[in-house]
């Protein structure tokens, strides 16, 4: 319920999301938390870090901008803007990343990066590198249930 | 009532609050220590240079440029790192707005912070329609994004060039 009113507001389909990559090392490693919004009527710029989600692509990428290029149509509210992303740390852009689509559209993107807090997502991705974890938390806590008097 | 388990609890539910608690204070901070520094963008020099790429032609755009800023006012406690961009803004033909990135870095220390740059464009800088004939002359700006160790990004420019700089026209070799 709270994850999808805070949706709601942020117009973005997850307002979270953790880093998965060190593609924008130094700036964010894996397991930081970030918050998006995607409202509706603002364009982005250069320098803006956005998460993306290309069709084909498993998993959302969190990039920044390098490039954008905006069509001016008067009866629109934003302008059709055409994206190019880089990782921080990666030497070229972003475009062998796109499965063939030559630019980023505004349909591709999930959010705008708005806030950051380090580390805390790294509890679901010790989880999912180290599947032991999981079991010995589950035994943990399935053992306190039967150990704790009611 | 007062078991080791209980304990244990309580404790680290008051931990993880303050830690919370801490965390918000010091993110909240750097919404009050906001600067604004200024400096200088020049662009020296522009040369336009049509590339065959896949047997399509495309200009492509070499900008040298010297920009000079003191950014220090912008570190402060939360301040993990800054980003800097230097970015051409214009307009072509077609109506189409463009902001292409030709350089950035990133500052991680206070330090480091005083740029003095005289460089040239770091990443490809070409136009939409593969041409640069005719495009009106493009400003430059130099732009920072500030990343917290905890809180909100936040987005400033540091200086722009007081004229447009014209994109002059093709030359056959560099």
């Amino acid at each position: 319920m709270i994850w999808k009113g805070l949706g709601l507001i942020t117009n973005t389909e997850s307002p979270i999301v953790v880093v998965l990559s060190g593609s924008m090392e130094p700036a964010f490693y894996r397991g930081d938390l970030l918050f998006l919004t995607n409202s509706a009527s603002e364009r982005y710029h250069t320098g803006d870090i956005t998460v993306y989600k290309v069709p084909g692509a498993a998993i959302p990428i969190v990039h920044r901008v390098l490039e954008t290029h905006d069509k001016v149509d008067t009866s629109m509210l934003v302008p059709a803007q055409r994206m190019l992303t880089k990782g921080d740390n990666n030497h070229v852009d972003d475009i062998e990343l796109y499965n063939g689509i030559k630019w980023l559209e505004r349909k591709h993107i999930v959010g705008k990066v708005r806030g950051f807090l380090p580390y805390v997502g790294y509890v679901t991705i010790a989880m999912n590198d180290f599947p032991q974890l999981k079991y010995a938390l589950i035994g943990i806590l399935g053992l306190l249930a039967l150990v704790q008097r009611e | 009532m007062h078991n080791l388990y209980s304990r244990f609890n309580n404790l680290t539910a008051l931990l993880s609050s303050c830690m919370m608690a801490l965390l918000a204070a010091i993110a909240l901070s750097s919404l009050v220590l906001t600067a604004d520094p200024k400096g200088e963008v020049h662009i020296t020099s522009v040369k336009v240079i049509p590339r065959k790429h896949a047997s399509k032609k495309q200009d492509l755009a070499f900008v040298n440029f010297n920009i000079t800023a003191d950014l220090t006012p912008l570190f402060h406690w939360n301040t993990k790192q800054l980003f800097l961009t230097l970015e051409a803004e214009y307009t072509n033909t077609q109506g189409v707005k463009n902001e292409v990135v030709i350089w950035d870095r990133i500052v991680r220390r206070k330090e480091d912070a005083v740029v003095s740059v005289l460089g040239k464009n770091k990443y490809m800088f070409r136009e939409v329609s593969a041409s640069f004939k005719n495009v009106p002359p493009a400003h430059y700006a130099l732009k920072y994004n500030v990343m917290p160790y905890v809180g909100a990004l936040t987005y400033g420019e540091a200086g722009r060039t007081r004229e447009p700089v014209a994109f002059p026209p093709r030359k056959s070799h560099v």
